[in-house]
């Protein structure tokens, strides 16, 4: 175990570095860079060239790299050209909202979707299962930013019940203590509700289908065999065997869990990782992006490590 | 036993799954061919985003642009054309056409039909879904098998290859791409199965890890069979479940995804339609014209019902022939 | 998985909200004496920003939308620009400096300061302060966006704590322009920064401000809150106690968020929006010219658009009278030519270029463009006419514009495949020349200058002639009236270049862009224009 251990940890230094360089390269050959947007004729065209010269954009393309990647080796990220910050300062503040977001979200989407299931499959093919079905299919279907507005239509424009958008109210930002927190927690409804929404169909039809085929596996007849009742037996037993491409699943969710939802968090005024990232896209802002894509890979190598022991951990014949 | 009487002892789901898929193919097959021109533009100004079942009189010149007006009456020099409240007299020697238009879904800004356009769209939509759909379970059900039976290190560079891809930013992947080449059907297709295959990979992978130490898979191997005899005929049966539950969720998002791709200059190009613009170029109007991205999605949702039903029903069947 | 979709799909709802442009300049304010009756003090605007400041340190900035007018709200400038450039060149009011004079060679320009401006912690603003900010911006360790502006100023002298003095090498029209441009920034504070370590400061940490506004509050891409500031020396103090920013990242909500009530200004609505916020009795709705423009520019660098018949024709083929009224449901005018009609420099005798296809038709037969194999496109030495027409991605306007471009130029047998773009991609390849059409937008400056659009481009000093424009007479003519200091002399030489530019048409100019701004109906006072939101936000006040 141990050995596998630090075999996977040297496999996911690796794999940073790999998809680092990637993005080096991806971001340095896709056209445009920092000083395309200064195409503004109430700026000296030269101003375009002098930035290129500015951040080094003028220098081939492998010193450039050589630079960045001898200085991110000693852990530094560089400062990012868009906020003159440290990236590591930058993405430090929107990362905490990020992940307060998604790990609520995807909290809800599980809890969700196992809850449906079982409710489904108390009368599988009855019509609790079929409108269910339906329902999450229909929720799926729906693009985010539609989900989104018809929360903020309802839920906030006609029935007043939560803020429309942002983590704070004008009041909330001033407040301390308890308050703060209420009014935060407010705010976090709609849009977890949002992200919630559209993936529980997901995971209930996972799960639904896993469940059915387990009902029929031997050790579950057997636990009928012994007493146990249907629901017990699908709960006790068969549901820590479904849950194995469910945890694949989650698994798979952790890139989103740190990238966070671009569409979310622009419709909710969400101050995190989503739309910080794609406007340093826009700008080409190399140091940011490589900084949040590096974040993003760690999280996919964290992700799949405790998804894996997780399938050991659940499922005692996979041998990891 | 003729294939209607096996029909007929298929499960619901499956049954209805089905019917409802054939109906949106047959739409995408035969429709365009009587929905009308899904790119003329009629009068964007006054025959613009109207709401479905709107009418208009509209008079179409012999310079092929075209004039939209409330009434429209034929005298002895020509069409007189009531617009905005005055008459305008269209001599006879421009019309080309003239009458009374119903546009029975609405139009969209600028006054393309969208009736015409949905259906030209779903013969674009469901095929680029389809067909990029194969590419990521050929490609994710490959990569999934050969990963999870092999295991050991190609297992393991399959799949620290499956993590840097989905690490990478995609974006950056499609900006450089589309820099590179013409946007096109086929470099869509590619595109979208390439970008999906590692969720299928995973999954498979995921599923032949819990299956390969199973009862029945265990005494095929006892029996001596072969691998591959075990990957196709016992694995993968058994993989086939989630795989089609999978497959179905991910039409819809590929549907959807393509208008990405169309954003960055990949995808389907303007004036050509696909049910993932329409949605993408709809909201840009959501408040004023709601309907505008709410019938694609209908749509798109149905799709994912129908393809998701049968998925259903398939996994019903597999149920009861065990 | 979802997650493709979750980050792909992002990618097209986004672009059209995010769009940035890099308007830096300051916008000018101008004050009015008198305080307006019946106003009431207190209380705070909303104001909904589709992007958060990155810096309050303008010679950090690098451009973000909407950067500036904070700045502007915060530091003072000498002299305040004002929106009078309809008639002549913009003229200059007092604010910092209570006057200024040229010496007699026009070499030396000398503005006296206000002795009681003071910095938000007490400490005066003086001379020092001025000249402090000169060589922050001639810096290029700090490498500001406007260094270029002072190319010709040797350098600034303190003469006393109040009276400062600009050297300047040589003599030019736009003296004082530049001399001006650029916010006085804090020595005290900032000077404690070597200039080397600018591009990577927190300034907002050791923020000073000196505005009718100060900094009281800023919570990264979700509030900046400004307070009145009671020490502030200007006049008239303003009516508010609070201005709050808040950024809506997405237009859509900005106006959904007006509705409710959660916010109280909406900088840019989209005329497609106009007439709902029109009908809205609790919003008003404020039009008026921008100096934001549209053309198609054709590359002229291909062979297909080389011959100025063939971009005579295709301006003629494209009917942009009803392309205008159509895209901008009357919320924009016909353009005519490089200089906006708002700018005194405007030539008003320009001919307008009519829609006339037959016309149109015939000017592509003379230049060779002729259907010979009956397909309905019309070839020339074999090849078809046919080419991509770039626009950025997610602008709908833009869309718009390209459809009927495309469906116009169809009638006469030119191909336009348009081909939507990531914004910065777009940028990138029409910079690079690798285009052949682009619907493309300028902001124009007040200072009236066409030598970097529209001269022949230069590889070594940079150029924003993107479409490959050349004409010997325009640059001759361009080079004379950026050195002609009466501007009555430079409009002949202006009016010429327009025409030599509208006859060789490198562009087919499409429109000139009216800004909407939807405020509260209470919000009262509020003079919106061209010169800036903030223009007058010292008038601005509640109404019962």
């Amino acid at each position: 175990m141990l050995r596998w251990s630090l075999r996977r940890v040297g496999a996911g230094v690796a794999l940073v570095w790999l998809v680092a360089t990637v993005t080096f390269l991806l971001v340095s050959v896709a056209p445009g860079d920092f000083a395309s947007r200064l195409n503004d004729p109430r700026i000296s065209p030269a101003a375009r060239l002098r930035w290129r010269r500015q951040f080094g954009l003028d220098r081939p393309l492998p010193l450039r790299y050589a630079s960045w990647l001898a200085t991110a080796a000693t852990g530094d990220l560089g400062t990012s050209w868009t906020y003159k910050q440290k990236v590591t300062t930058v993405l430090a503040e929107v990362l905490p909202n990020t992940l307060l977001l998604t790990s609520l979200g995807l909290a809800l989407e599980f809890v969700g979707g196992v809850a449906l299931a079982i409710v489904q499959l108390r009368r599988p093919h009855g019509t609790g299962d079929r409108l269910i079905t339906l329902a999450t299919l229909t929720a799926y279907a729906l693009p985010a930013f539609g989900v989104a507005l018809g929360l903020i239509a309802l839920l906030s424009y006609r029935l007043q019940l939560f803020p429309p958008s942002h983590m704070l109210s004008l009041d909330g930002e001033m407040a301390h203590g308890g308050a703060r927190l209420l009014d935060l927690a407010r705010h976090l409804v709609l849009p977890v509700t949002a992200i919630g929404v559209t993936g529980v169909g997901a995971v209930a039809r996972y799960l639904r289908g896993s469940l059915l085929d387990e009902r029929r596996e031997q050790y579950v007849l057997a636990a009928r065999a012994r007493g146990c009742s249907q629901r017990q037996a699908l709960v006790r037993h068969a549901l820590p065997n479904a849950l194995l491409p469910l945890i694949t699943m989650m698994g798979m969710s952790l890139p989103f869990l740190v990238s966070g939802s671009l569409v979310i968090e622009v419709v909710f005024s969400w101050p995190g990782m989503g739309q910080v990232m794609f406007t340093a896209a826009l700008s080409r802002d190399l140091p940011l992006l490589l900084g949040g894509t590096i974040v993003a890979t760690v999280a996919v190598v964290v992700g799949n490590f405790l998804a894996d022991v997780a399938y050991a951990v659940a499922d005692p014949r996979v041998r990891v | 036993m003729s294939l209607l009487t096996t029909a007929q002892r298929w499960p619901r789901r499956l049954r209805t799954g089905l019917t409802l898929l054939s109906v949106l193919i047959a739409v995408a097959v035969v429709g365009p061919w009587f929905a009308g021109d899904p790119t003329g533009i009629v009068d964007p100004r006054r025959a613009g985003l109207l709401p479905p079942g709107a009418s208009r009189a509209v008079v179409v010149l012999r310079d092929g642009t075209t004039r939209a007006g409330q009434a429209i009456r034929r005298t002895a020099t020509g069409w007189v054309l009531t617009r905005d409240g005055a008459d305008e007299t269209v001599p006879e020697s421009e019309v080309a056409a003239a009458g009374i238009r119903r546009f029975w879904l609405g139009t969209d800004s600028v006054g393309r039909d969208v009736l015409a356009r949905l259906v030209a769209g779903a013969r674009v939509s469901l095929g680029i879904g389809g067909l990029a759909l194969l590419v990521a379970l050929v490609l994710g059900v490959g990569a999934g098998l050969f990963a999870g039976w092999t295991g050991g290190l190609p297992d393991a560079i399959l799949m620290r290859f499956v993590d840097a891809l989905l690490a990478i930013p995609m974006l950056f992947l499609l900006l450089f791409l589309a820099a590179v080449f013409r946007p096109s059907l086929a470099v869509l297709v590619l595109f979208l199965g390439f970008s999906s295959w590692m969720g299928v990979a995973r999954l498979v992978r995921g599923q032949v890890l819990s299956l390969k130490e199973r009862d029945f898979v265990l005494a095929a191997r006892a029996l001596g069979a072969g691998p591959w005899r075990i990957a196709f005929r016992h694995l993968l049966p058994n993989a086939l479940t989630p795989i089609a539950q999978d497959g179905a969720l991910r039409l819809g998002d590929l549907i959807l995804v393509e208008a990405s791709l169309s954003f960055l200059g990949l995808g389907v190009q303007p004036p050509a339609a696909s049910w993932g613009t329409m949605v993408a170029e709809g909201q840009e109007v959501l408040a004023n014209a709601w309907w505008l991205t709410l019938l694609p999605t209908a749509l798109v949702a149905a799709t994912v019902i129908a393809a998701a039903l049968a998925a259903d029903g398939l996994q019903e069947l597999s149920r009861s022939e065990t | 998985m979802r997650e493709d979709r979750r980050t792909l799909v992002a990618v097209v709802i986004i672009a059209a909200s995010l769009g940035w442009s890099s308007c830096r300049r300051p916008p000018d304010r101008v004050r009015e004496e008198q305080p307006r009756e019946g106003a009431r003090p207190g209380g705070q605007v909303i104001v909904a920003s589709l992007a958060d400041v990155t810096t309050f340190n303008e010679y950090q900035s690098t451009g973000e939308l909407g950067e500036a007018e904070t700045i502007d709200l915060l530091f003072p400038l000498l002299m305040t620009e004002q929106p009078d450039y309809q008639l002549h060149p913009p003229s200059f009011a007092p604010r910092l400096a209570t006057s200024w004079e040229f010496s007699s060679d026009n070499h030396t320009l000398t503005f006296h300061l206000r002795p009681d401006a003071r910095w938000s912690d007490g400490v005066p603003v003086t001379a020092e302060d001025v000249r402090f900010t000169f060589l922050a911006q001639k810096d290029p360790r700090v490498g500001s966006l406007g260094m270029e502006m002072k190319d010709f100023i040797k350098d600034v002298e303190v003469v006393d704590p109040h009276t400062v003095r600009f050297n300047f090498t040589r003599v030019y029209p736009y003296q004082l322009m530049d001399a001006n441009d650029g916010h006085i920034v804090p020595a005290h504070a900032w000077g404690k920064v070597p200039f080397d370590k600018w591009r990577a400061t927190d300034f907002e940490k050791i923020v000073v401000t000196a505005g009718p506004f100060r900094l009281a509050a800023h919570t990264p891409q979700q509030t900046i809150i400004l307070e009145r500031d009671p020490g502030y020396w200007g006049s008239p103090r303003p009516y508010l106690d609070r201005l709050v920013l808040r950024v809506v990242p997405e237009m859509a909500s900005q106006l959904a968020q007006l509705i409710a009530g959660e916010v109280n200004v909406v900088q840019a609505v989209s005329p497609q929006e106009a007439d709902r916020v029109k009908a809205n009795r609790d919003l008003n709705l404020v039009e008026f010219p921008s100096r934001m423009w549209g053309m198609v520019g054709w590359n002229n660098r291909r062979p297909m658009f080389a011959d100025r018949r063939v971009r005579r024709a295709l301006s003629l083929g494209i009917n942009r009278k009803s392309l205008v009224d159509t895209v901008f449901r009357g919320h924009a005018e016909l353009g005519s030519g490089p200089v906006l009609s708002t700018m005194w420099a405007h030539n008003e005798n320009l001919p307008q270029i009519p829609y006339d296809p037959a016309q149109a038709a015939q000017l592509l037969a003379q230049a060779g463009w002729r259907d010979i194999d009956g397909d309905g496109i019309l070839e020339r030495d074999g090849k078809p006419f046919a080419f991509d027409l770039f626009y950025p991605a997610s602008n709908t306007l833009r869309r718009q514009m390209a459809l009927l471009i495309q469906a116009d130029l169809a009638r006469l047998g030119v191909r336009v495949r348009p081909v939507q773009m990531e914004f910065t991609s777009l940028i990138a390849r029409t910079e690079a020349g690798d285009f052949d059409a682009t619907i493309w937008v300028w902001v124009d400056a007040t200072k009236v200058d066409l030598t970097s659009v529209w001269s022949t481009p230069s590889p070594s000093q940079g150029s924003n002639n993107f479409i490959g424009y050349s004409n010997p007479d325009v640059d001759r003519l361009n080079a004379a009236a950026r050195e002609e200091p009466d501007y009555t002399r430079a409009k002949v030489l202006l009016d010429r270049i327009q025409e030599l530019i509208v006859a060789d048409q490198p562009a087919t100019f499409l429109y000139e862009a009216r800004l909407l701004v939807a405020t509260s109906r209470q919000l009262r006072g509020a003079d919106i224009n061209a010169a800036g939101l903030f223009f007058n936000v010292d008038e601005w006040y509640w109404g019962s």
